[in-house]
């Protein structure tokens, strides 16, 4: 029976040729988007999972606001972790990570800066799923100035020796640490890549008891099971025993009547397996994946999918003629319907199993791109993970029972006495729901399209929005630090060249990573409001350097000795403070380091520029003068920036280490932020047009089936004077109601979708009527060109052989 | 073998309502040959059909073998069928996609016989139908008459009781008409119960007995030559 059923279907798909391949590819190209995306989601998902106590490990973050402004820290103040383990026994450990920079390593005549290193406390590979190759994971961290390597690094400086009981130099720490473990290296889907962990012990600050701080990364082990939000309940008790009297010393005022003022600061818990995905921090380790993109990228995996299956159903059920003799005489022979359904459900699977192959050749050529295009390593080696093949087969299977079980249903339903009639209508009855089927996905296509258009356009304005500073020609050196005290004699130097039109040493960078400093101030009308406000430290030739306008009064200079205590205010800041911008001459007043009260007279306001990313509003900001240098900005006059950059590191290279040089574009740096949003965008684009080819692919297939079907009345109708444009048109008009009714399903969908993407942004594009329109036809002319082309066939054909066959 | 009383068939469609029988009687022997006939949308096919349990009736009784089958399950339906029923079709109805031996065989597959077995009683059939030598190509690449041999073949494999034939010839030369008539009429000698629908009168001599029926009623019954049980 089997080998009865398979032999009829595989002689059908040999004799229907066209259609098969187009089942054949629409479902490959469903199947291989669905795989490609369903990798990439596991991925998401895995993050952090390779702790063997993923579980139940949190990481303490610190929530609040101050005057309003919100305060997300993924990190928290030194004694934290020690804090909360004395204080509940729940918390079985805790340990910490801090960020060190890029320091220079050195061994022998070796002599790297690395990125990927860390200070974590000595327990630290005991909450931490990371097997140690070599050292002691319980002790290699105890004492003071040891480190432990990822095999690479360990290569890296000591190559084939064994690097337990080497000692390496950091440069910046002015001291020399021993090798004490080796572990192979971090696994890809954790939140955090260090190649170096040293140990915490030796930084004095790690033994802070400052509440006023925030930079430590802290984890905590609670029992397996453990609800963690009940610890999460016991939190506030722990800041306001700990972190109230440091801030009633501060600020001058109680916890109590700090909260009073609507002020809030508090500790929270965030479950390790949820970092990766919902982290809305500000300082993550790492740029965590965002869970709504996993949404939006299953989504489009699902819909693929439905998309293919709906083809595989629409040409099945459209060519059912072509099967209706069969189910006829293989009932009148004894065939119940159970059987047919069998048999055609076992068609559909094998027809799927060969899409299957087909798009696991193409997940193969096309992950490289995907991974491109997702900034992921994503690999796809079926031998590699044993449970990928049996689970691919289920996938195929059930893929095959998803797009067969319709036409299955629908083909064994017919009644022998109509079918061996002669009398057989083909598939009239499920002319509906084909139709249905059509609306589905071209309304999928034309939700996707509009999508991809309009984060393209809000792409495209956020690359030209007016800023309010200059981001072209502008280089920056983000360590000007390391000239030390030879960054002003290294500016000075950049400024002989003619191609350079200012330097600036500030670290405060309008774009990418920056120096930032939350500043807490009162103004002369008010001192005793205390104001949160961000406070940029800035040389005089900062603001040309960048292109900012000052909108009234002045920009900071050396001839002034008072500028060290003035202050420049952008248009919100002023706004903010409840003053009219013209009227310079008002004072704020705030703290220094020692505690001791700085009072600020205000000289200039400038315009407001978006020195934070177009997510967010402009927020108050007041501008210093500073000392020192934090980054190196030049701006340049002409475009030519490459052999600009050969001779800034030449010069560099006269006042700092040889290998120290790095740079960047601040319009690259801009760009950068956006990267998850243009990720987003790039995915969009290739699975919207994939999407459309689909649905077309289907399109495709059906408009030849009618075509096929109705030869008989093209031809009558041509005999009685019709003509090809009249055919074509007859042909086509049912096919564009669809897409036309598919666009009206279609847009509000995308308009909602749309409306709420964009309101993550403070800065967007407007949802215009024309985008929609434009994808409105767009639709309409795809779908007139498919089905055109073989109403145009059909119609072209000689009517008198059309009647004669029938 | 096949009693009939009563029996009524009535198609609605939107409108109109067709009596395609109305209260047709009648009984066919075992073994005996009875050929149907009347003008075109007399209800032949139909009284047919009923027969063959691809169609329910309206009213009446259906008795095949002395059971009530008018109402039978559709499982029981299929049942009979298989066991005891062989279709042969004006348009041959042969599976486009199957060999002529993969169609002849296709019966005995659902009735769950052996493949050995199959083959014998396969190439036994064909031998007999003179279509050995085509066994494996497939209906279209065969001409009417060899098609309709290949069609009579699979409607005896399972060495039914009855054969149903609607106009077997219809789609026919003469020649190769006759040679179909010849067949059935063998099968008849040897046992077998035949019922037909034909539109010609040379063909009905062949039977035993002619039912003449018009408008869904009968109107006549000749009989050709003497049936013996
Ligand atoms: N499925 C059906 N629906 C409606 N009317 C039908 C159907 N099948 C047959 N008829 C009508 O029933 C009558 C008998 O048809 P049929 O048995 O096919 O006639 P015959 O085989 O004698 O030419 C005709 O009038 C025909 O139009
Ligand atoms: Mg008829």
């Amino acid at each position: 029976m089997l080998q009865n059923y398979l032999k009829i279907a595989l002689r059908n798909l040999w004799r229907n040729k066209a259609f098969s391949a187009i089942n054949i590819l629409g479902l490959a190209i469903g199947m291989a988007t669905c795989l490609m995306i369903m990798l990439f989601v596991q991925n998401e998902l895995s993050y952090d999972r390779y702790n063997e106590k993923a579980d139940h490990i949190v990481r303490v973050v610190f929530r609040g606001s101050i005057q309003g402004q919100k305060i997300k820290e993924a990190n928290v103040m030194p004694p934290v972790a020690q804090t909360l383990q004395t204080e509940y026994p729940e918390v079985q450990a805790a340990t910490r990570i801090q960020e060190s920079g890029t320091p220079r390593i050195s061994y022998g005549d070796k002599s790297f800066k690395e990125g990927k290193v860390a200070m974590v406390d000595s327990n630290f590979f005991q909450v931490f799923t990371i097997p140690l190759l070599q050292g002691d994971p319980k002790t290699a961290l105890v004492q003071p100035y040891t480190v432990v390597l990822s095999k690479a690094m360990a290569q890296k400086y000591f190559g084939a020796a064994n690097p337990v009981g080497k000692v390496l130099t950091f440069k910046e720490w002015n001291h020399s640490c021993k090798v004490t473990g080796v572990f192979d290296k971090v696994p890809a889907n954790s939140h955090f890549h260090f190649d170096v962990f040293a140990s915490l012990s030796s930084m004095p600050d790690a033994k802070s008891s400052s509440w006023m701080t925030s930079n430590y990364f802290t984890y905590l082990v609670l029992p397996a099971g453990y609800d963690y939000k009940v610890l999460e309940a016991k939190l506030p008790q722990v800041v306001e025993k700990y972190l109230g009297p440091q801030l009633h010393q501060a600020l001058g005022m109680s916890f109590t009547q700090f909260r009073q003022k609507g002020n809030d600061l508090g500790l929270y818990l965030q479950p390790l397996t949820d970092i990766h995905l919902r982290s809305d921090f500000t300082g993550n380790l790492e740029a965590g994946g965002d869970v709504r993109y996993v949404y939006i990228l299953g989504s489009i995996a699902v819909f693929m999918l439905l998309i293919a299956c709906i083809n595989f159903m629409n040409l099945s059920t459209a060519g059912a003629s072509k099967r209706a003799r069969e189910v006829g005489v293989r009932k009148v022979l004894g065939s119940l319907q159970g059987q047919l359904v069998g048999q055609f459900l076992l068609e559909s699977i094998l027809l799927t199993l060969v899409a299957l192959l087909l798009a696991v050749v193409l997940v193969t050529m096309a992950l490289p791109v995907f991974n491109d295009l997702a900034q992921k390593q994503l690999t796809f080696d079926l031998l590699a993970t044993w449970w990928l093949l049996p689970s691919l087969a289920l996938f195929g299977v059930l893929v095959g029972l998803l797009a067969g079980s319709y036409p299955a249903f629908f083909l064994s339903s017919f009644q022998p006495v109509a079918v061996l009639k002669g009398k057989f209508t083909s598939g009239k009855g499920s002319l509906g729901l084909r139709s249905g089927l059509v609306v589905f996905q071209f309304c999928i296509s034309i939700i996707l399209m509009v999508c991809t258009l309009v984060v393209y356009q809000q792409l495209e304005y956020i690359q030209n929005k007016k800023l309010g500073y200059d981001k072209d020609h502008v280089l920056v050196l983000p360590e000007a630090w390391l000239l030390g005290k030879h960054a002003e004699t290294f500016r000075q130097q950049l400024l002989q060249d003619p191609r350079v039109v200012s330097v600036s040493t500030s670290g405060y960078l309008p774009a990418g990573p920056s120096y930032s400093n939350n500043f807490l101030l009162s103004t002369d009308d008010n001192p005793t409001q205390l104001l949160k406000v961000l406070r940029y430290e800035v040389d005089p030739q900062y603001i040309p350097t960048l292109g900012i306008q000052v909108a009234v009064g002045r920009n900071f200079s050396r001839r002034y000795s008072t500028d060290s205590t003035a202050v420049i205010l952008n248009e919100t800041a002023a706004k903010t403070f409840g003053w009219n911008k013209n009227d310079l001459g008002h004072t704020l007043s705030s703290s220094d380091n020692q505690g001791r009260k700085v009072t600020y007279h205000v000289i200039g306001v400038v315009k407001d520029f978006h020195f934070k990313s177009l997510h967010e509003p402009i927020s108050p900001l007041i501008m210093t003068l500073s000392t020192t240098a934090g980054a190196v900005i030049v701006k340049a006059k002409g475009a030519d920036l490459a052999n600009l950059v050969t001779s800034l590191k030449e010069q560099w290279n006269k006042f700092s280490a040889e290998d120290s040089f790095s740079y960047s574009f601040l319009d690259e740096r801009f760009m950068q932020t956006y990267e998850a949003e243009r990720r987003l965008g790039r995915i969009l684009y290739l699975f919207a047009g994939l999407t459309v080819l689909v649905a077309c692919l289907g399109l495709f297939g059906l408009a030849t089936f009618t075509a096929e079907q109705r030869t008989k009345e093209i031809g009558i109708r041509k005999v009685l004077g019709a003509s090809i444009p009249n055919i074509v048109s007859l042909l086509s008009k049912d096919f564009l109601k669809l897409v036309i009714i598919a666009n009206v399903v279609a847009w509000p969908l995308a308009w909602w979708a749309m409306h709420r993407w964009l309101q993550d942004f403070a800065y967007r594009v407007s949802l215009s009527w024309w985008v929609f329109a434009l994808v409105g036809v767009v639709a309409v002319l795809i779908a007139l060109i498919t089905v055109s082309a073989q109403a145009v066939r059909a119609a072209a054909s000689n009517p008198i052989k059309n009647l004669r066959v029938n | 073998m096949i009693k009939i009383e009563n029996l009524e068939k009535v198609y609605r469609t939107e409108e109109v309502e067709t009596k395609a029988l109305n209260k047709v009687s009648l009984t066919v022997n075992e073994g005996e040959f009875v050929a149907i006939m009347g003008p075109s949308g007399c209800g032949k096919s139909t009284l047919l059909n009923i027969i063959g349990l691809l169609d329910e009736p309206d009213g009446g009784s259906l008795k095949f073998a002395g059971t009530e089958i008018a109402h039978y399950t559709e499982r029981k339906r299929a049942d009979l069928r298989k066991r005891n029923l062989g279709f042969v079709f004006q348009s041959f109805n042969l599976i486009d996609e199957l060999t002529v031996v993969e169609n002849v065989e296709l019966p005995l597959i659902y009735l769950g016989v052996s493949a050995a077995e199959r083959k014998e009683k396969v190439d036994k059939v064909l031998e007999k139908m003179q279509i050995m030598h085509r066994r494996n190509h497939f209906p279209q690449q065969l001409s009417g008459g060899q098609q309709q041999r290949v069609a009579v073949a699979r409607a005896v494999i399972n060495s039914p009781r009855l054969i149903l034939a609607d106009e077997p010839t219809g789609n026919l030369d003469s020649s190769n008409g006759n040679e179909v008539m010849e067949l059935l009429t063998e099968l008849n000698e040897a046992g077998t119960t035949i019922i037909m629908v034909t539109h010609s009168e040379h063909d009905a001599r062949y039977a035993h007995r002619v039912i003449r029926l018009l408008d869904g009623e009968v109107v006549m019954e000749n009989v050709h030559k003497q049936f013996t049980a």
